[in-house]
């Protein structure tokens, strides 16, 4: 069973986050390296970390008539969202607040990240930056409900928005298993509010960067921090909701989650780089014809089953 | 100390003048072995390098780009593709010393006592804050002292504010020396204007990818296969731009890979099954063939009425159709990258973006269908249009009359 942790896991749950999201980096750049025919080792592994120091000394420029309230507030909304969304999640049998709400708690910090990302695009007053802004609220309007649904199916699997109680009504049986619809259609919800791979679209080239193309120095750390860190929560939320949480033969439940988070967050890497980028106009079609129908289909199976019970 | 940690791996904006083909290649694949991140934007810039030789009408937006970077930065330049080492390790050194990052500063601080920042102009990724139009709205005062949008009639007779807005020349990923000025309303470009090319100041050298074709006109000894492999190189080049404004960036890198190795002189054999793994994946993905379908239209019929007589007339339909002949196309010139046969007149082999006339280059048809192509699209398609039909404005330039003056 799962319960609250004591004061120190709300220092740990965020430390294990940036360890994830920076093994993750980590890994995409030795691919990379593999990719461009460089040696793909350890060194490779730290290049990126190098943008640390650099973002940190560079100097703030002047724009013309920036929004500088509503940018800053928007650039930081994005990681600290994706830092609260772990306090729901459980490590193990620790959660830091197992909260009777938790799939509720972990969708509303998601959906902060459309405030966010939104406001970091209007904030520098320019073209690009806006338009990349509000390609994200495209993307949310297509991605946001089929996840939704993936999320409401687990819920009613478990009859519980407890993310403990989710976890621990998957004994003897993956959600992942039984619900396949629910479970691809949460994964690609990750790639999409950690606007990455194949929905980067807010960021894209033929924009110059989007909402990154007037980010400099530390609001560009952030926005990309951001990214990361909701890639490494997605991943980490995906264990408990369909995977189980920490059951597993031999090893503590600490193990197993840590082994599952790590074998989610490497798919979600490999899909990251193998899957070209979707824009949103097409998207919203494939989302709002086929996979709310699909999703919602799914939530009827863990409902009917509930009902037989 | 901290300088130099922050100068470990520069994020390059890297700038290509018109005629800078050569120094273009060159850096992008230094960066490529370096590890230096290509900057889209200069807001994520710290080293500006301007690839290709000076050109005294593009000094100013130049400028313009140059004052955009955040400090520290260092700007470097390499006139040619024999520069770039040079020019990228001087660009570290400086952007690693006190000195030159405070003589920046202090230039800066300088200018905006002086009036304020430079003007942003037309032009630079950069350049796209005052995109608003000439619309002035006399004497009043206007947040930054931008003036508002005007408004104009859409395509379905809504009054809609009007937004200016450059695409070019320094745009990554964007055919060097190509300026399109575009009205938007909402994402629609209701218009779309080519401005002139503009030529580089000195002696150019003859448009880099269309190079083999003009020797063999010139009646110098060309073999078919350094022909094809050229022409092979180029579809690379342009599928690498086209992947990356798409949005797939690691097979942007293989591509660039792909083309380095190609032009480096890799032997056939080896080449032939990379590139087979590259044209299959990139020409299976289903992702990519329904993220462009439909964009850019353009028939058979319609291309060849506008002269256009390469890849992008014979695939005759949108943008998926375009990135698929040059991938059929590269596969088909797989056996033939070692042909040690005479390249026969150039009217025979096609060039990279059609058949080869000096007086007529295939790039000047692209670039006349453009803007029709452009007019009703959303600015996200305008990009992948432009990308798909890639036209080398170096063809365009009046330096290759130059080359073929001997001769004629």
């Amino acid at each position: 069973m799962t319960e609250s942790g004591a004061w120190w896991t709300l220092l740990a749950a965020p430390a294990m986050l940036f360890c994830l999201a920076a093994l993750a980096v980590a890994a995409n750049s030795v691919l990379d390296a593999r990719d461009a025919g460089r040696s793909a080792g350890p060194a490779a592994a730290m290049r990126p970390f190098l943008a640390l120091p650099r973002a940190l000394l560079t100097q703030p420029r002047r724009l013309p008539a920036p929004d500088v309230l509503l940018w800053r507030a928007g650039i930081a909304i994005v990681p600290v969202a994706a830092v609260l969304s772990t306090l729901v999640i459980p490590f193990g049998n620790v959660a830091v607040a197992d909260l009777s709400v938790g799939v509720l708690w972990f969708n509303a910090m998601e959906v902060l990240t459309w405030a966010g990302l939104w406001l970091a695009g209007w904030g520098p007053n320019a073209a690009f930056s806006l338009v990349g802004g509000y390609r994200f609220l495209a993307l949310g309007l297509a991605y946001e409900l089929p996840l939704m649904f993936a999320l409401i199916s687990a819920a009613t699997g478990a009859q519980s928005l407890r993310v403990g109680d989710i976890a621990a009504a998957q004994q003897g049986l993956w959600y992942a298993v039984w619900m396949p619809v629910a479970f691809v259609v949460y994964l690609a919800g990750v790639l999409a509010f950690g606007f990455l791979g194949p929905f980067a679209y807010p960021t894209g080239r033929d924009l110059a960067g989007g909402v990154l193309s007037d980010a400099s120095g530390v609001e560009w750390l952030l926005l990309q921090a951001g990214r990361w860190l909701w890639l490494a929560a997605g991943a980490a939320m995906a264990v408990p909701l369909f995977l189980g949480g920490g059951a597993g033969p031999l090893l503590p439940a600490w193990a197993w989650s840590l082994i599952k988070t790590l074998a989610v967050l490497a798919v979600l890497v490999v899909a990251v780089r193998r899957l070209p980028l979707v824009r949103a106009d097409r998207y919203v079609e494939l989302a709002w014809v086929v996979l709310i129908p699909l999703t919602i289909a799914q939530t009827l199976v863990p409902a009917l089953v509930d009902l037989a019970r | 100390m901290s300088l130099r940690a922050a100068a470990a791996r520069p994020r390059v904006l890297l700038t290509v003048l018109p005629g800078g083909t050569a120094a273009r290649l060159a850096a992008e694949r230094q960066l490529r072995l370096r590890d230096w991140p290509l900057a889209a934007s200069p807001a994520q810039a710290d080293l500006l390098l301007v690839a290709g030789p000076d050109c005294p009408g593009l000094r100013a937006p130049l400028e313009r780009l140059w004052q955009d970077l955040p400090t520290p930065a260092a700007r470097v330049s390499a006139p040619g593709a024999d520069a770039v080492q040079a020019a990228l390790d001087s660009g570290r050194a400086q952007l690693g010393s006190r000195e030159g990052q405070l003589d920046r500063i202090r230039a800066s601080a300088g200018a905006h006592r002086h009036g304020g920042r430079p003007a942003k102009g037309e032009e630079g990724p950069g350049g796209v804050h005052d995109g608003h139009g000439p619309h002035g709205h006399g004497g009043m005062e206007m947040p930054g002292g931008l003036s508002m949008a005007g408004v104009g009639e859409d395509r379905d007779g809504l009054t809609l504010d009007q937004l200016h807005l450059p695409l070019g020349p320094f745009l990554a990923d964007w055919p060097s020396g190509l300026t399109v000025h575009l009205v938007l309303q909402g994402d629609v470009i209701q218009q779309a204007n080519l401005a002139d090319p503009i030529a580089p100041g000195g002696e150019g050298a003859a448009p880099f990818w269309a190079q083999p074709w003009i020797q063999a006109d010139a009646g110098e000894p060309v073999t078919a296969g350094e022909a094809a492999r050229r022409r092979s190189a180029a579809h690379l080049d342009s599928l690498s731009r086209l992947l990356s404004v798409a949005g797939w960036p690691a097979q942007t890198v293989v591509a660039r890979r792909l083309r380095d190795d190609l032009l480096a002189g890799a032997p056939g054999p080896a080449m032939a099954p990379r590139l087979e793994r590259f044209t299959r994946r990139v020409g299976r993905s289903r992702t990519l063939a329904w993220a462009t379908r439909g964009i850019g239209e353009l028939s058979t019929q319609g291309g060849k009425q506008a002269g256009v007589s390469g890849p992008a007339a014979r695939a005759g339909g949108d943008v998926t159709d375009r990135y698929r002949q040059w991938l059929a196309d590269i596969r088909r010139d797989l056996g033939r990258l070692d042909q040690p046969a005479r390249l026969q007149a150039a009217e025979a082999e096609e060039s990279p973006r059609g058949r080869w006339r000096a007086q007529h280059p295939p790039s000047a048809a692209l670039v006349t269908v453009l803007p029709a192509l452009l007019t009703g699209a959303e600015l996200a398609a305008a990009r992948l249009i432009v990308a798909s039909l890639d036209p080398d404005m170096d063809e365009l330039l009046p330096t290759r009359r130059e080359v073929r003056a001997p001769h004629d």
